[in-house]
């Protein structure tokens, strides 16, 4: 990285993905024969929906990165992640429906519960490592799906039907202000890989790189390694939380589904196919998971997580870098194989 | 005595709280439930056991967390389900399964033509690839045609859950027999052999620098061959077998299920083993989420072959007595009546549920145990655990042991599938909810420790259903009058709040080794 790089010049693919992401809704209006002034009153159409897709892929893509940077980066592998996303959606969905605070408080609310949530996990942190973690990760995580789904709460979280009739502040309805709802995502998702991208850079995150790649050697240089994990921990988190709001302000119904291990895994398989560690990847791979699983269920209804199954392990098998680390690699390789070239070549002259 | 006292003090100290709280519950029931629920606690635990020993094992000497041993305990049940409910179904899977098993076995003989066959590396790679793809497409083309009697799932009356239904009535239908009706038997045979042979021989192509090695020896041909006049045997006997079977005793129906069910997960663990977890044997991480999505696909196929909706599996004849002098107050009555209880303390025992899981349970235990403690195998394999490269430093073929560590352990999954399957009832969640319960008995037992998986096991198993009877009785809260009843869906919560505890006091579990 050059000294003299500004703000711009360094996140150049992030603006240029962000300017793209907000024209779309009206090229497409476009090709559809409606004017951008009909995409702006969120009158229907084809526009219309695939800012719904949109919305919820840049919703997966925030929860993606939140696990990206506690696995790819901080190399804490956790299979309780789903937790920090479905107590933000519940606690949205509870606060606004049954406790109907203003949305400031329930905002401040769900930060809490994340940074309580992180903490919660904190706790066993410095007591186990590696594969217990994920475990132990699994097990809180599954204790929260257990309340959800049981029938002791059942007027609170609405047990496997899931949370149905949240009132969303008229200000950002997903029914009449879809347009409005889908920049505020945009926007959030895009600060989140530009602040991502800033902490990984800055010495924090280059600790916890160094956790990721080697832990002893991290703290025989004198880290306070559970001190880093913990920040990880908290800033993923906040982040997932964030996810998890606006899913529950966006989607009509909460299922439990979200407190699912399978909703991990669901992250878990996105930053697979990106590219674990990578941060864009985890953009990249919830474009691929959530447009194929749209129409993987199209064509072939009920057995499409089957073929979800299969290409995570096709992936897991041959393409273990994801797309934007192969690609990464292959940038390399390219870059050696001009330069040997130009070698040869002046060798000879 | 003294020191090995002072080195697990902390692991003393946990497990006989946890047995004083057991205790304290206990003294707030009647005899009769305290007998019933711990009874249940041991069945549960035993089943537990079945998943998280093999667990434990491949754990120990692969590093491999298999996440998908869930969903191979499921399929354990439901294979033997169809061994037993159908077993028509299962002599018509038997051939083909057969013949693609020994056009693969005959790998010696692909590698040794391979070897003699000289070409150029690109010109071999294209044609090992164009071998295989034909191979598979042709071998789906015969499999389409070849005629297996199945089940219905849009019908209700095919449907897994009338077959089960009505055997548990003692009324077995015996469906109309899939005949040859698109090709003739001897096409569809050798269409089977020949194009799984093609895909073999051109998996045999690919790797080259092994091809100079091998040496043939006629030796190595028996054991496929006997595979292959198996499934020709069958093939020509369909209707008879299929006769005898129908006629057969269902307890011998039921050992027969049970012997196919762990050659199935022996098989599909060698299989899993060799095909899919050795390539990634230099990144752990992968091979965590490898299992984890090969659990995914298996439930998928579990849906998909034998539907959602849970059914039963027939408990055995020796199980179902309910003749005069049932439920039995006596052994002598039991065993001369088949009661399907018995009278324990003045509790009312199902003898299949609580008394027939428990005592195999321990069993395996007993012989695993054996197994590893006085076998040769068992040797290398308690070594590896410890050391793995000091193993091979040995000159112990390691790798080997790992296929059989692997099959060892699913076989003894899908085991524990086929057992538990006759009293719990077979749903595609199955083997979600058991794969939670065997991880947490592993991680509070010890995650490489065989027993403490036996231990964790039982633990989870006891307050599982403590919880459970507590649930009907409620407990009274101390210096209120509120009595609190934890619902059903609440228990396996408990079980967690047990392993969160002992892994903030232990790390590594109550009889994991220290590092």
């Amino acid at each position: 990285m050059t000294t003299n790089s500004n703000f711009l010049t360094r996140n150049r693919g992030i603006l240029i993905f962000f300017v793209v992401m907000l024209l779309a809704p009206f090229l497409i209006g476009l090709l559809e024969g409606s004017s951008p002034a009909v995409v702006l009153a969120n009158e229907g159409g084809l526009s219309k929906f695939l800012e719904g897709l949109g919305i919820e892929i840049f919703i997966l893509a925030i929860f993606a990165l939140s696990f990206d940077l506690l696995f790819g980066i901080t190399g804490l592998l956790s299979f309780g992640h789903a937790m920090f996303f479905a107590v933000a959606a519940y606690l949205t969905g509870i606060a606004l429906k049954t406790l109907q605070l203003p949305f400031w408080q329930v905002t401040l609310l769900v930060l809490l519960a994340a940074i309580v949530q992180a903490l919660l996990f904190s706790i066993v942190l410095p007591r186990v490592k590696g594969i217990t973690f994920t475990l132990v990760s699994l097990g809180l995580a599954s204790v929260f799906h257990i309340i959800v789904m049981s029938s002791d709460m059942i007027n609170l979280t609405g047990a496997d039907v899931g949370l149905q009739g949240v009132p969303t502040p008229a200000f950002i309805n997903p029914a009449s202000e879809r347009f409005r709802f889908y920049v505020i995502a945009l926007i959030f998702l895009v600060a989140t890989y530009i602040f991502y991208r800033r902490f990984v850079a800055s010495p924090t995150g280059r600790v916890c790189v160094a956790i990721r790649e080697n832990e002893d050697r991290a703290k025989m240089l004198g880290y306070s390694t559970t001190t880093f994990k913990v920040v990880a921990m908290i800033i993923s988190s906040i982040t997932a939380s964030i996810a998890g709001m606006l899913h529950a302000l966006y989607q009509p119904i909460i299922s439990p589904t979200v407190a699912d291990l399978g909703f991990t895994v669901t992250a878990l398989l996105i930053v697979l196919i990106g590219g674990v560690g990578t941060l864009s990847g985890a953009i990249v791979g919830a474009f691929g998971f959530r447009l194929l699983d749209f129409t993987l269920r199209r064509f072939l209804g009920e057995s499409a997580s089957f073929v979800t199954g299969s290409v995570y392990v096709i992936f897991v098998l041959f393409v273990p870098y994801g797309i934007i680390g192969t690609l990464r690699l292959e940038k390399l390789s390219t870059r050696a194989g001009w330069k040997e070239l130009f070698s040869r070549i002046r060798g000879n002259a | 005595m003294k020191t090995t006292l002072q080195k697990n003090s902390k692991a003393i100290l946990v497990l006989i709280v946890i047995a004083a709280f057991l205790v304290i519950a206990a003294r707030g029931m009647s005899g009769r439930d305290v007998v019933i629920t711990v009874l249940r606690g041991f069945s549960v635990g035993s089943v537990t056991f079945l998943v998280a020993a093999g667990f434990s094992l491949i754990f120990g000497l692969l590093d491999v967390l298999n996440l998908a041993q869930g969903a191979l305990y499921m399929i354990g049940a439901y294979v033997g389900w169809t061994v037993y409910v159908r077993p028509d179904t299962f002599v018509d899977v038997l051939t083909p399964v057969l013949l693609i098993l020994t056009a693969f076995a005959l790998n010696i003989l692909w590698k040794h033509l391979a070897g003699a066959i000289k070409m150029q590396a690109k010109l071999r790679k294209l044609i090992s690839w164009v071998l295989m793809a034909g191979g598979f497409v042709l071998l789906w083309i015969f499999l389409t045609k070849y005629p297996i009697s199945l089940w219905d799932l849009n019908n209700y009356s095919q449907s897994p859950i009338t077959y089960s239904y009505m055997a548990d009535q003692g009324l077995r239908i015996v469906p109309a027999e899939a005949t040859f009706e698109v090709i003739s038997p001897i096409i569809a045979i050798l269409g089977i052999f020949v194009s799984s042979s093609l895909s073999a021989f051109g998996l045999a192509l690919r790797n080259r620098e092994e091809t100079q090695l091998r040496k043939m020896n006629w030796r190595q041909l028996i054991a496929p061959a006997l595979l292959f006049l198996v499934a020709i045997f069958a093939a020509i006997f369909n209707a008879p077998i299929t006769a005898w079977m129908y006629a057969l005793s269902t307890n011998w129906l039921f050992v027969i299920a049970v012997g196919v069910t762990i050659l199935t997960g022996v098989g599909l663990g060698a299989l899993i083993e060799t095909t899919l977890i050795r390539p990634l044997y230099n990144r752990p991480i992968y091979q965590l989420m490898l299992t984890l999505g090969l659990g995914t696909i298996g439930v998928q196929i579990v849906q998909a072959v034998w539907g959602r909706p849970e059914f039963v599996w027939p408990k055995p004849e020796l199980f179902r007595g309910t003749g005069g002098a049932c439920p039995a107050t006596n052994l002598a009555d039991l065993i001369e009546n088949q009661c399907s209880t018995i009278m324990i303390l003045g509790g009312r025992v199902r003898v299949y549920d609580e008394i027939f899981i428990p005592v195999v349970g321990i069993i395996v235990l007993v012989v695993v145990w054996i197994l590893l403690k006085r076998s040769r195998i068992g040797m290398i394999i308690r070594a590896g655990v410890q050391d793995r490269q000091m193993v091979e430093a040995l000159g112990i073929n390691v790798r080997r042991v790992f296929t059989l560590v692997f099959a060892l352990g699913v076989g003894l999954a899908a085991f524990g599938g086929a057992l538990a399957a006759p009293s719990s009832g077979l749903t595609p969640t199955m083997g979600d909810r058991l794969l939670l319960s065997a991880l947490i008995a592993l991680a509070v037992g010890g995650l490489t420790s065989f027993p403490g998986a036996a231990l964790g096991s039982l633990l989870v198993g006891l307050i599982q259903q403590f919880m459970i009877k507590y649930g009907q009785i409620g407990i009274p809260l101390p210096f209120t009058d509120v009595v609190f009843k934890p619902s059903p869906a609440l228990v396996p919560a408990s079980t967690v709040l047990l392993m969160v505890v002992v892994l903030l006091i232990l790390p590594n579990g109550l009889l994991g080794k220290k590092e």
